[in-house]
């Protein structure tokens, strides 16, 4: 095992848990207010589509991915009147919206580019760090990534202080725990619900985004094949705190891109198996932690005043 | 907002400045009354629960609601915070007609309340509970908030680190932390639903000095609850609501200390419709009914709580027929899982429990409650019923598989309506039919309705947890005396609570749970208060060492 080997892996490990991330910290955060949202894997996948349709129509990645972070966005705006306003379970809302996304990039996506697969082709704005380039091993797989890859990760102490340090933070918090103490206390429990699964919404666009516009250039039909309920998973085992989210993100980085390193090393493994890696680890890690988490205690729980 | 009150915003200037001329008493002043609520209606479903209610708040002025469960006492206030919103009448703050939409809109206008269930969340730190839903400042700045906040909370005398997590704080501490956020509000009227009946006896003195305190401050306070006198001891004037009706209003002259046994008279004539003579020495004697067989003996039992930790450490009781045993204790000592380790529905890790000799550990609830095992939860609402079906299903839920009511696969609606019909007139369950959803009755009469299903299975054993708790003393009355009449009948009764009036009122046996273990137990005869309550309060040797 060489210097090159160890590069290769940490830089692809690296852009492989940036999706997981983003999608993981929304996640947390719309978990955090009590709302568990299963549409994650349709939002990014809306997020995917949408974003490399823009991408591909414009030419900007910028566009592209805000494309996807409003469709994220808005989905997660349907995820809230169903089950906020109009109180529908969670459970049935999110599988509803994971559905409806699959279903809608599929057919769209057929129907507007045919056989065809095009690439998105757009301009990824590719960062290098004059300093940490040069930094033996680790520099390589640091510098020379798109300049969404560094706003990802330093999405990480910027969801960190918002729950923890912020107003927004708090009645986050205070809604996902004992939303009755936070209506009491003049906190709109709605209010704060659906900011936070509109920011879970808009960060499975960007993952999707990320996904397809950035990181692949190309949309194909359940492209995101379960990352966003592996982001779901990550952001119970990171415990809901952006710092562990970051961690665990990366190990699981490192097993989506095994395929890769053991490929360099000449192990021959069937790629079958490679592939089905993070989903064994997402299971091995929920085992392990079984009994260890402590849920939000209003997750999944509608909250309606004067209900008796 | 008034001047008088002037608060200077945020963590700071915690509570309201005292009013410079005359505050308190609050009889002579010409300008209108904080809050006036006129022909308040309010309708639950088929329940009405406030019916023309009128009530009037003046500054300075410490205000009673008194009625027995059900009569709308805390939907009245849930309306006034904003909580419910009012079918019919007005509400008026300072002479001027305002809508109160929302709890938030209510705390703008200075009106804050403290429920019966604290809104506190228990996960958050002090500091953070009381900054939730104050101020507007996107960045928390909790060091300043922190020294802000700890001189508050020492005016209180409240001896706790801001910092420190709500769930690590006692029922009394956790009050007086839901009394410093509400006032850190600006708040001018507050609202105590029930406020004594989580507290010790110290606590509730405290509690009572801290109500004259604010009183003192010219905040106008409103005690909900059901002991009278608590209530009188405290307050210049008393509303007494019943069935959802204002039925009487005693205004400062008629409680002064003087006319004081009168005033209690008229209330509990007013609240029951002069029957029952509430205010006598309670219930039956307990005492040298015990003599019958052993029923239900517990060895050395063992079983975790929730949280995993050893919750029951190694038990050993005997219940015999034809006795109460009462267990007190303060909350969080064991004295629940005992409970739910007898009914079955809590795993033993060791020692045995035995029925009439033969031994059911960890046999489940269905087995134990076939064997005559009952068992009444203190959790009423998320464990004793479920809230979305109706009272006759609720009735009927232990039972369901058994004959009259099903054969087996069919239900018979008629004979399990019959049973609920049965029921509800025996215990005087007030609610407007057996078809009506149990969660829209009033705590005290889903009660009623639990005891009556206990009941009606004529259990060998039965185990009580706070059967009276929040029930107003007719009730509470009645509940004691059921109890008596079953145990009189040669069967055994545990029952738990952390009141102490309410076991001395009728066991026959008294045992002190104090971490998981039962401290000491004694004769009826041979127990008194001040020895009971060290033993609750430090253990055994925490008393002794008293002493």
């Amino acid at each position: 095992m060489n210097a090159a080997f160890v590069t290769a892996m940490l830089s692809a490990a690296l852009v492989a848990a940036v999706p997981l991330l983003l999608a993981s910290l929304g996640e947390a955060t719309a978990e955090k207010a009590g709302l568990l949202n299963l549409g994650i894997e349709g939002m990014m996948l809306s997020g995917c589509f949408f974003g490399f349709l823009a991408a591909y129509q414009t030419g900007s990645s910028t566009i592209g991915v805000l494309a996807g972070v409003l469709a994220g966005l808005l989905l997660g705006l349907l995820f809230g009147f169903l089950s906020i306003s109009l109180q529908v379970d969670q459970t049935l809302v999110g599988i509803a919206i994971t559905i409806l996304g699959a279903g809608v990039t599929a057919f769209l996506y057929r129907d507007i580019f045919g056989r065809q697969n095009p690439s998105a082709g757009v301009d990824a704005h590719l960062v290098n760090i004059p300093l940490v380039e040069s930094i033996p091993v680790i520099g390589p797989a640091i510098s020379g990534k798109p300049l969404l890859f560094y706003i990802a990760w330093l999405l990480v102490p910027a969801f960190a202080f918002m729950l923890n340090r912020t107003r927004f933070g708090l009645n986050v918090r205070a809604v996902g725990e004992y939303p009755f103490a936070a209506d009491a206390a003049g906190v709109s429990v709605y209010r704060t619900r659906y900011a936070a699964i509109m920011i879970g919404g808009a960060m499975a666009g960007l993952a999707g985004a990320f996904l397809a516009v950035i990181d692949l250039q190309l949309f194909q039909v359940g492209m995101t094949v379960g990352l966003g309920f592996i982001g779901l998973a990550i952001a119970m085992v990171g415990g809901w705190n952006p710092w562990r989210i970051a961690i665990t993100a990366i190990m699981f980085g490192l097993l989506r891109s095994l395929g890769n390193g053991l490929q360099i090393l000449g192990v021959d493994v069937r790629t079958e198996f490679i592939t089905m890696l993070p989903y064994i680890g997402i299971m091995v890690a929920l085992v392990l932690l079984a009994g260890r988490t402590a849920l939000p205690s209003a997750l999944g729980v509608p909250y309606a005043r004067g209900r008796r | 907002m008034n001047a008088r009150f002037s608060t200077t915003g945020g963590m700071t200037g915690i509570l309201p400045r005292l009013a410079p001329e005359g505050s308190g008493g609050g009889g002579a002043s010409s300008r209108p009354p904080v809050v006036e609520m006129r022909h308040i209606r309010k309708q639950f479903g088929p329940v009405v629960a406030n019916d023309n209610v009128n009530l009037t708040l003046r500054e300075g002025e410490v205000h009673a609601l008194l009625g027995e469960n059900g009569a709308g006492k805390t939907t009245l206030m849930s309306i006034l915070s904003g909580m419910y919103q009012p079918d019919g009448g007005e509400i008026l703050l300072d002479g001027q007609p305002v809508r109160i939409g929302s709890p938030a809109e209510a705390l703008s206008r200075g009106i804050g309340a403290v429920y019966q269930h604290f809104t506190l969340v228990p996960n958050m730190s002090v500091i953070e509970n009381v900054a939730l839903g104050a101020g507007s400042n996107v960045v928390l700045d909790m060091d300043a908030a922190e020294r802000d906040l700890q001189a508050q909370l020492g005016e209180f005398g409240l001896n706790v680190s801001p910092r420190s997590k709500v769930s690590d704080l006692s029922i009394g501490q956790r009050q007086r932390v839901e009394i410093v956020k509400v006032l850190s509000r600006g708040t001018r009227v507050l609202l105590l639903d029930e406020p004594t009946s989580v507290l010790t006896p110290v606590e509730v003195e405290g509690l009572l000095d801290l109500i004259r305190q604010l009183k003192a401050r010219g905040v106008a306070v409103v005690i909900v609850t059901h002991k009278l006198d608590e209530a009188l001891a405290v307050s210049d004037r008393v509303t007494v609501l019943r069935g959802g009706r204002k039925v009487a209003e005693l205004g400062p002259d008629q409680i002064a200390a003087g006319t004081r046994a009168d005033a209690k008279r008229r209330v509990v004539e007013a609240m029951f419709g002069g029957g029952a003579g509430a205010g006598e020495a309670a219930v039956p004697e307990g005492g040298g009914h015990a003599a019958g067989p052993v029923l239900l003996a517990l060895h050395e039992v063992r079983a975790d709580g929730n949280l995993g930790a050893e919750a029951v450490r190694g038990i050993t009781l005997e219940l015999r027929a034809g006795e109460i045993f009462g267990i007190a204790g303060v909350d969080g000592n064991g004295q629940k899982e005992l409970g739910e380790v007898i009914a079955g529905q809590r795993h033993v890790r060791s020692g045995s429990v035995s029925l009439d000799g033969k031994e059911i550990t960890n046999s489940g609830v269905a087995k134990a409650s076939a064997l005559g095992i009952g068992y009444v939860t203190d959790e009423r609402l998320h464990e004793g019923c479920v809230q979305s079906a109706t009272v006759a299903d609720n009735s009927v839920l232990k039972a369901i598989r058994r004959a009259p009511f099903s054969n087996g696969w069919w239900l018979n609606r008629k004979a399990i309506d019959a049973h609920a019909r049965a029921l509800i007139q025996q215990f005087d369950v007030r609610t407007p039919g057996p078809d009506v959803r149990i969660g829209l009755l009033s705590g005290g009469n889903i009660q009623k309705l639990l005891m009556a299903r206990e009941l009606a299975g004529n259990p060998r054993v039965l185990v009580c947890n706070k059967p009276t708790h929040g029930l107003d003393l007719k009730t509470a009355r009645f509940v004691a005396e059921t109890l008596r009449r079953h145990a009189d009948a040669g069967n055994a009764v545990l029952l738990i609570s952390s009141e102490l009036d309410e076991i001395f009122d009728i066991s026959d046996r008294i045992g002190v749970m104090y971490n998981g273990d039962l401290a000491a137990v004694f004769p009826r005869g041979a127990a008194d208060a001040e020895t009971i309550g060290q033993i609750m309060l430090a253990g055994r040797a925490g008393a002794e060492a008293r002493a």
